[in-house]
């Protein structure tokens, strides 16, 4: 077990000590960690491709200032139309063909070109800009939405642990009704709530998001609540006791940090999944709404939309593969870490 | 056993009690004159939402009364409703909430079950190659591959799919369940069938393989490590009857428990999925019927999502001991 991650004192005394023999190298934990973590190459690309992601939808908006979010290409567009009716006048047939050139406002649906790197959606917003801010919306969402969870996971399912008998059976008990919500029909329901109610388009999602932590942290509770039974029997905790610690030192000093390994594996896990989650509240309508860009926004279009479907590619597979880039990376972090932090694998 | 199975059902009604609850208030926050222009607007939109219904609805949610006690009350009143087995009329398809479910249901379990067949069929022998040739390029491979089908988004690959292969190749029907146009019988109803569900299956597979072929592989490497293979091999027992006879029988345990866990939410339809393909299962009736504000039927398919997966865990549990002797249910 890393039972010494974060153990300064530790460190300092491997870092001091005289190994026996020269070929011997000492290595914390800690380092052994970030040493195994960086050996697997799958980890590696987990982590350029979320480096990548965040460079790109947090510093990208800030260089590429040609196009806003919310900004319409109004250089306008002409459409022509054809239509051709037959007449059958005394046997002749006169066939009259007819032009419409119809001036629209704004220029939607424009292919890539210099000015629109991946051209315009439906309304005429510049489609990579939109990836950009789409991509803020989702990372920080995902991240405050894994961080609550933790949070609530941690405390709940600590208190479960440490101090067990009712306490415990209350928790766990509300942990088993929560485990038993629908996740996406209840969410339609504070979607609706929430539409009643009139909140401002920009920050339903993160209300919903907010929502979503309510009845998503027991997962983490029960994984924290089911180490701290098991490390509650270690010896190290006899011996804690027996020198008369506190109860906070004892649960934040020796049991939470014995736990973050599994914990951090389930937050680089999670944060895949929840991108994914608001990614599909966005497909459904329900996230971020128009004229506010989301991966899942961008997406939305071609459920009602066949041409954009099948003649557009450009304005929704870009979204798609973001959102496949950054649940994949987040995944890929998050089995590295667990092979790395893994006691048993020592390779 | 028979007293651990009494007590496991007496925690299941109050979970689901629990459930309900949380699923009432939820509703019940929603502002009332907004129930009504939903009920104007499924008016409009050409079916009818009689009077009777709408007050049978007011008076078993005892809607018109916010204050605390009045939601209690109407909390109770839809109880008792629940206790004969009455969910209330659907607004939007004007007939018994169960009635609604039954419907669908099946076609949502058809389309889950033939998709969850093919997953384990796919799945396990891909766990087992990458768990025996651990570290291995053929490993790599499959845990990319299956990575990347957990990380996609339903809808994303489910609109890719039905783009190439239904409206740019033509291969297969774009959406519904069968073809309108023609009258099929006997066997080229079935193939018609095949046709139409062919697309949605593929996306639920792809999707849901990951899960299942990394619990394998976890499994089998914990196999492989344990001294009676060890013994195996060192009888001189040729390396595929180690793995298919010893190993991969004790992979087993906890495939067939998460196979229990799994068969009540067969019934519970895919939403997305069903939505891209427009097919008439539980989920896209339910995403519908939930969207124009059908208060009865969200209750109604809330509670029976509920119930589905208290069944889930509680079967997944038993199972759990009957696969493994050693463990002990009390």
């Amino acid at each position: 077990m890393s039972e010494n991650i974060n153990n300064e004192a530790l460190d300092e005394a491997l870092q001091n000590e005289v190994p026996h023999d020269k070929t011997v190298r000492l290595m914390s934990p800690t380092r052994m960690v970030v040493r195994r973590f960086f050996r697997s190459k799958l980890s590696v690309v987990g982590l350029v491709m979320v480096i990548g992601l965040f460079i790109f939808s947090f510093l990208g908006p800030v260089f590429y200032t040609q196009w806003g979010e919310i900004e319409l290409d109004e250089s306008g567009k002409t459409e022509y139309s054809v239509s051709s009716t037959t007449y059958e006048v005394n046997g002749q047939e006169y066939t009259v063909r007819q032009t419409t050139e119809k001036y629209l406002k704004d220029n939607f649906l424009a292919p890539p070109s210099a000015e629109h790197i991946l051209g315009t959606d439906n309304e005429g917003y510049d489609v990579f800009v939109r990836l950009m801010y789409g991509g803020r919306i989702s990372l920080i969402v995902s991240f405050i939405a894994v961080f609550l969870i933790t949070i609530l996971g941690v405390i709940l399912g600590g208190i479960a642990g440490y101090f067990g008998g009712a306490i415990d059976n209350a928790i766990m008990r509300l942990c088993d009704v929560l485990i038993c919500l629908p996740g996406i029909p209840i969410l339609l329901i504070i979607s609706t709530i929430l539409d009643a109610s009139g909140i401002d388009a920009k920050y339903r999602i993160y209300l919903l998001m907010i929502y979503l932590t309510f009845i998503s942290w027991p997962g983490t509770a029960r994984l924290v609540r089911g180490q701290i039974l098991s490390l509650r029997e270690q010896e190290y905790m006899v011996a804690a006791e027996a020198m008369g610690f506190s109860t906070s030192r004892k649960i934040f000093k020796h049991l939470v940090p014995n736990v973050m390994p599994q914990l951090i594996v389930q937050m680089s896990l999670s944060l895949g999944s929840m991108i994914l989650y608001e990614a599909t509240l966005s497909y459904l309508n329900l996230g971020v709404k128009a004229p506010y860009a989301a991966w899942g926004t961008m997406i939305n279009i071609i459920s009602t939309n066949q041409d954009v479907l099948q003649n557009h590619l450009n304005v929704w597979v870009p979204a798609g593969i973001c959102i496949v880039i950054a649940v994949l990376g987040f995944n890929f972090i998050g089995d590295g870490l667990r092979d790395a932090l893994d006691p048993k694998a020592r390779r | 056993m028979f007293k651990y199975i009494l007590k496991r059902l007496v925690m299941s009604v109050f979970i689901l009690l629990g459930v309900s609850m949380i699923i009432y208030f939820l509703i019940r926050l929603m502002p009332v004159d907004f129930i009504q222009d939903k009920i104007n607007a499924i008016n409009q939109g050409g079916a009818t939402v009689s009077e009777e219904t709408v007050n049978a609805m007011y008076e078993m949610y005892g809607l018109g009364d916010n204050s605390f006690l009045g939601i209690l009350k109407g909390y109770f009143s839809w109880l008792s409703a629940l206790a004969r087995f009455d969910l209330g009329t659907s607004f939007v398809y004007g007939i018994p909430v169960a009635d609604v479910i039954f419907e669908h249901m099946g076609v949502s379990f058809a389309i889950a079950l033939i998709a969850t067949i093919f997953e384990f069929l796919i799945a396990i022998p891909l766990g087992i190659t990458a768990a025996t040739h651990q570290y291995s390029f053929r490993d790599y491979l499959v845990t990319v591959l299956v990575m990347i089908g957990i990380s996609l988004p339903s809808f994303f690959f489910g609109q890719m799919l039905k783009d190439i292969f239904a409206l740019k190749l033509g291969w297969f029907p774009a959406s519904g369940l069968v073809d309108a146009t023609a009258s099929y019988t006997g066997l080229s109803l079935l193939g018609d069938y095949i046709r139409h569900m062919f697309l949605p299956i593929l996306t639920i597979v792809i999707l849901s393989i990951g899960p299942r072929m990394r619990m394998t592989r976890t499994n089998m490497l914990e196999v492989m490590n344990s001294d009676y293979i060890r013994t195996a091999r060192a009888k001189g027992l040729k390396e595929s009857v180690v793995i298919n006879k010893h190993a991969f029988r004790n992979t087993l345990i906890p495939l067939v428990t998460s196979l229990a866990g799994l068969l009540p939410s067969l019934f519970s339809g895919a939403i997305i999925t069903e939505q891209v393909f427009d097919l008439p299962g539980i989920g896209n009736i339910a995403l519908d019927a939930m969207n124009r504000g059908d208060i009865p039927f969200i209750m109604g398919y809330n509670m029976f999502l509920a119930l589905l997966s208290v069944i889930g865990v509680l079967l997944a549990d038993l199972m759990y001991g009957i696969v493994d002797p050693r463990v002990k249910l009390e």
